[in-house]
C-alpha cells in the first residue's frame, strides 16, 4: 500500500518569502491579509499581492492558505465577507480560522475549505469531531497533542490534521493566555502579543530564603521535529507547519528545504541515514532559533522544553548575507544585500535542492561595474557567476 | 438575577444557601483546574447540596489531549447521579457531553467568543441542551447588553474573582522549587518583572498546569443594578482564594446594606473593572503596523532597492506591467516625503538601455535627489 505523505507548509510573510518558501520545496504556504491575522506588525498581503502569490504558489503546484485566526469581534466580522468573496475569486485552497462565527460565516459565504487554527487549541478527538460537525474540514491540532494522538484524532473524527514541526512556541494553550490584553491593552487574540511570556520575572516563591528567584520560567524552547519525521508519516499526518510568519527569507528558505528534503529522502529510501540527519539538522541550526525541543510531540513537554534564557540569544552562528536577484553568465550573480561581507570572505549559496554552494568572494563589484572591497546593506552587488546558481536564491556566511 | 459560586466545603454549602442560592459549582480534582474535591469528597458535597436543594454544576475546565480526556470521559458516567449541570469551556468536552448525557450543560465562553454570531452558533448547536452562556471578561457592557438581549440562552458573568491570564499544561514552577512533595501538591508564587509596568501576579502550578492571575481582582459588583436591567441572567462570585467569608461583604453590596466603597476598602486584594466600561485593545494596532509597508495598492510599481547618489536607483519592479522610459513615477520616501520624476535613462541588469523593463525584474534608472532605498514607486 502507498504510502501517506505529509505536505511541508512553510510560513510567509510577505510576497516575497512566499516565494522563496516555494521554491525552496514547501507544498504549501500560509499568509495573512492585511487584517483578521495574528501578525498585526507583519508585513502581511495587499489584495495584489494575495492574488500575484496565489497565481506563483498554484504554477507550482503549491497551495496558500489564508489566516483568518484572530477572535474576531462584531465589527471585525462584520468587515469580512468581501475579504472572503476576494479570497474565493483569486481560488485559494483554504482559511485557518479560530472562531465559530468566522467558521460559519465563511461557510454561508464560499466552499473555501476551512482548517480549524490551533488558536482554537483542538487537543482530543471530540473536539475535533465538533469542528468537522460545524464544516471544518482539517484541524491544526494544540500544539500539546502528540504525534500519536493526533493519529488517533485523525482516525477516529475522520478529519484532515495539520501538526506544528518547527519554529516558536506560545507557552500557553494557544489562544487562553491574555497577558497583553490585560497588562498592556493591546489583544495578543487579535494580532497585539506583546511576548510577555519572554520577560525575566521575579518570583516569590514563599521560601524561607528572603531572596526572589529570577527566571524565565514562561519562555519555551522552539519546537524541532525533524527526527521524528517517520513518525508524523506513520501516524498519516496530512500537514507540517513551520512557525514563523514574522521571521526572515533565511528562516522561509532553510526550514522549506530542509523539511521538504528530508521528507523527500524518506519518500525515495524509506528511511533516514543518520549522516544526512546530521547535515540537516546543522541546517537548522544556522537559522536564528532558541535551543530546540520536541516539545509534546512524543511525550508531555516537560522541564527541559523551558528556555530560561534571555529572549535575545541565538545560539545560530550564520547570517543572510544577501537574495540572488539575478544569475547568468552575462550578468554575473547579482546580489541585493542585506548584511555586508568583505572581499575574500566565503559566502554560502544555498539551492533549491542539495548542498549549499560556497565562493569565496575575490571578485566584487557594484551594478556598475566598480571594484569593492566591502559590500553594504542594502546595496546591490555582482559576482561572477557560478554555474547552478539561480534567481531567488538566498546567500549566507558564517559569522 | 442569579448568583452562583464555587464550594470546596460544607461550611460553604450552608451559607450559599443562607444568602438564597439555588445552585452551586463543585470542583472536582480531575475535572475542574482549581477543583480539590476526590471522588468521595464530591459525592459529600453534592449530596449535602441536593439536601439543601442547590443545584449542582459541575465543572469540567481543564483542557486535555486524548490521552487524558478518553479515560475521564469515561469516568463521567459514574459521578452523573450526582450532577444537575455540565459546566464546559473545550470544544471536546461539550460534543462528549451533547452525546452521552442527557443534562443541561452551561458553555463557558470566556475565551474569545467576541462576536454573536458565533456565540449563536454554539447555543443553535447545542439545541435546547445549553441553558447558560458565560460570557468573556474582554466584553465591554455594550456587548454585554446586545447579547444579553440578542442571545435565546441566558447569559453569566463573573461578578468578583480573579482574573485568569494564562493557561499552560507545563509545570513551570516545579523546576525553581528544590523538593516537591507530591504530584497533587499546588506550588504558589508571586511574580513581578522589570519590562511589566505590573507587579504582583500570582501564579499556580497544579496537577493541571500553570496559571497566571491578574495582579487585581474583577469586580463588578457596582454595577449589578445595570447589569440586571441589561437582561444579565447570572453573576458569579469566585473566592476560591479568597477568605469565603467576603460573600457575605459581597452579598450586602448587592442588598445595599453596605456601600461599594466600604467593601472595595475592606476587601484584601485591588479591584479593577476589566473592560466593562471600554474595551480598546485594538486601538494600538495601526502604531504596531510598519507604514512603509503600507499603500502597496494601486498604481504601486514597487521599491527602491539601491540608490547611489549622483549615479542610479535601482527599482525592483513588483508589478505585472513593468516601467517604459515614457513612465512618470511618484517615489514615496520612508518619511512619507513624495517625489515625482519622469524616467530618461532606463537600463536592465546588464547595464544595457532598453526601452521597457518586464515586471519582476530590476530597472536601473538615473539618480533622483532625496530618494532613499525602501521608497515606494508608483505611475503618477
Amino acid at each position: 500500500m502507498k504510502k501517506h505523505f505529509p505536505e511541508i507548509l512553510a510560513p510567509a510573510g510577505s510576497l516575497e518569502k512566499l516565494k522563496v518558501a516555494v521554491l525552496y520545496g514547501a507544498n504549501a504556504v500560509y499568509v495573512g491579509g492585511q487584517k483578521f491575522g495574528l501578525r498585526t506588525a507583519a508585513d502581511n498581503f495587499t489584495l495584489d499581492e494575495l492574488k500575484e502569490g496565489v497565481l506563483f504558489a498554484h504554477q507550482r503546484q503549491a497551495k496558500v492558505y489564508v489566516v483568518l485566526n484572530s477572535f474576531l469581534h462584531d465589527k471585525d466580522l462584520a468587515e469580512i465577507p468581501d475579504f472572503i468573496k476576494f479570497l474565493s475569486e483569486i481560488r485559494v485552497d483554504a482559511v485557518i480560522v479560530s472562531d465559530l462565527g468566522v467558521v460559519k460565516t465563511v461557510a454561508s459565504l464560499t466552499n473555501i475549505p476551512i482548517h480549524i487554527s490551533t488558536q482554537a487549541s483542538t487537543l482530543n478527538v471530540e473536539a475535533a469531531k465538533f469542528w468537522k460537525s460545524v464544516g471544518a474540514t482539517r484541524i491544526v491540532l494544540g500544539r500539546e497533542v502528540s504525534v500519536k494522538e493526533a493519529g488517533l484524532i485523525k482516525r477516529e473524527a475522520q478529519i484532515e490534521v495539520e501538526m506544528f514541526i518547527h519554529g516558536s512556541m506560545c507557552m500557553a494553550y494557544s489562544g487562553n493566555c491574555v497577558i497583553s490584553n490585560f497588562t498592556q491593552g493591546r489583544d495578543s487574540n487579535r494580532g497585539g502579543c506583546a511576548h510577555s511570556c519572554r520577560f525575566e520575572y521575579s518570583l516569590d516563591l514563599g521560601l524561607d530564603s528572603m531572596e526572589k528567584k529570577k527566571a524565565y520560567f514562561m519562555s519555551s524552547k522552539d519546537l524541532e521535529g525533524l527526527r521524528i519525521l517517520p513518525d508524523f508519516i506513520s501516524e498519516e499526518i496530512d500537514s507540517l507547519k513551520i512557525e514563523g510568519r514574522m521571521k526572515s527569507h533565511l528562516y522561509a528558505g532553510t526550514m522549506s528545504k530542509v523539511y521538504s528534503e528530508a521528507l523527500s529522502f524518506y519518500q525515495e529510501n524509506g528511511h533516514f541515514l543518520s549522516e544526512d540527519l546530521m547535515s540537516w539538522e546543522m541546517e537548522l541550526k544556522k537559522v536564528s532559533h532558541r535551543t530546540y525541543t520536541q516539545a509534546s510531540l512524543v511525550k508531555p513537554a516537560g522541564p527541559d522544553s523551558i528556555f530560561n534564557e534571555r529572549e535575545n540569544s541565538s545560539d545560530s552562528e550564520w547570517q543572510m548575507v544577501g537574495k540572488v536577484l539575478e544569475a547568468s553568465p552575462k550578468t554575473g550573480i547579482v546580489l541585493e544585500v542585506r548584511n555586508a561581507f568583505n572581499q575574500g570572505d566565503t559566502i554560502e549559496i544555498l539551492p533549491f535542492n542539495g548542498k549549499a554552494v560556497s565562493i569565496v568572494a575575490n571578485e566584487i563589484t557594484d551594478i556598475m561595474m566598480k571594484p569593492l572591497s566591502r559590500t553594504k546593506p542594502s546595496t546591490l552587488i555582482k559576482l561572477p557567476f557560478v554555474d547552478g546558481v539561480e534567481r531567488w536564491q538566498l546567500a549566507r556566511q558564517k559569522v | 438575577m442569579k448568583f452562583v459560586t464555587y464550594a470546596q466545603n460544607l461550611n460553604d454549602l450552608n451559607r450559599i444557601k443562607n444568602f438564597g442560592f439555588n445552585e452551586v459549582i463543585l470542583g472536582h480534582i480531575d475535572f475542574s483546574r482549581f477543583g480539590k474535591l476526590s471522588d468521595e469528597e464530591f459525592y459529600q458535597l453534592a449530596e449535602r447540596a441536593h439536601d439543601l436543594d442547590l443545584r449542582v454544576v459541575f465543572e469540567w475546565d481543564v483542557l486535555m489531549t486524548e490521552e487524558k480526556f478518553h479515560p475521564l470521559a469515561l469516568r463521567l458516567p459514574n459521578l452523573l447521579k450526582w450532577i444537575d449541570v455540565l459546566r464546559l469551556q473545550d470544544p471536546g468536552a461539550f460534543e462528549w457531553s451533547l452525546n452521552n448525557t442527557q443534562l443541561p450543560l452551561q458553555f463557558i465562553a470566556e475565551n474569545g467568543n467576541h462576536n454573536l454570531r458565533g456565540l449563536q452558533e454554539w447555543a443553535d448547536y447545542a439545541h435546547d441542551r445549553l441553558e447558560r452562556i458565560i460570557l468573556s471578561l474582554e466584553l465591554p457592557k455594550n456587548k454585554i447588553e446586545e447579547y444579553c438581549q440578542q442571545l435565546k440562552v441566558p447569559c453569566e458573568l463573573l461578578g468578583l474573582g480573579r482574573i485568569l491570564l494564562f493557561y499552560t499544561p507545563r509545570l513551570l514552577l516545579t523546576p525553581l522549587v528544590e523538593e516537591k512533595i507530591s504530584y497533587n501538591q499546588e506550588i504558589a508564587a508571586i511574580g513581578e518583572s522589570e519590562e511589566s509596568p505590573h507587579k504582583g501576579f500570582p501564579i499556580v502550578e497544579n496537577r493541571h498546569g500553570t496559571f497566571m492571575f491578574h495582579i487585581k481582582e474583577f469586580c463588578v459588583l457596582d454595577h449589578h443594578a445595570e447589569l440586571s436591567a441589561m437582561g444579565l441572567s447570572c453573576l458569579r462570585f469566585d473566592l476560591r482564594w479568597t477568605d469565603f467569608s467576603y460573600l457575605d461583604a459581597a452579598m450586602s453590596v448587592l442588598k445595599n446594606e453596605k456601600s461599594f466603597e466600604q467593601f472595595k476598602m475592606s476587601f484584601p486584594q485591588d479591584l479593577m473593572k476589566g473592560f466593562y466600561l471600554t474595551n480598546k485593545t485594538d486601538v494600538l494596532f495601526p502604531k504596531l503596523k510598519n507604514h512603509r509597508l503600507q499603500n502597496r495598492q494601486g498604481d504601486y510599481i514597487g521599491e527602491v532597492i539601491e540608490a547611489e547618489k549622483g549615479s542610479h536607483l535601482a527599482i525592483y519592479v513588483k508589478n505585472e506591467l513593468g516601467l517604459k522610459k515614457s513612465d512618470r513615477l511618484k517615489i514615496l520616501h520612508p518619511k512619507g516625503e513624495e517625489f515625482f520624476i519622469n524616467i530618461y535613462s532606463l537600463r536592465n541588469l546588464a547595464l544595457e538601455d532598453v526601452e521597457a523593463v518586464a515586471g519582476d525584474s530590476v530597472a536601473i534608472i538615473q539618480y533622483a535627489t532625496g530618494v532613499w532605498v525602501k521608497s515606494h514607486v508608483f505611475y503618477a
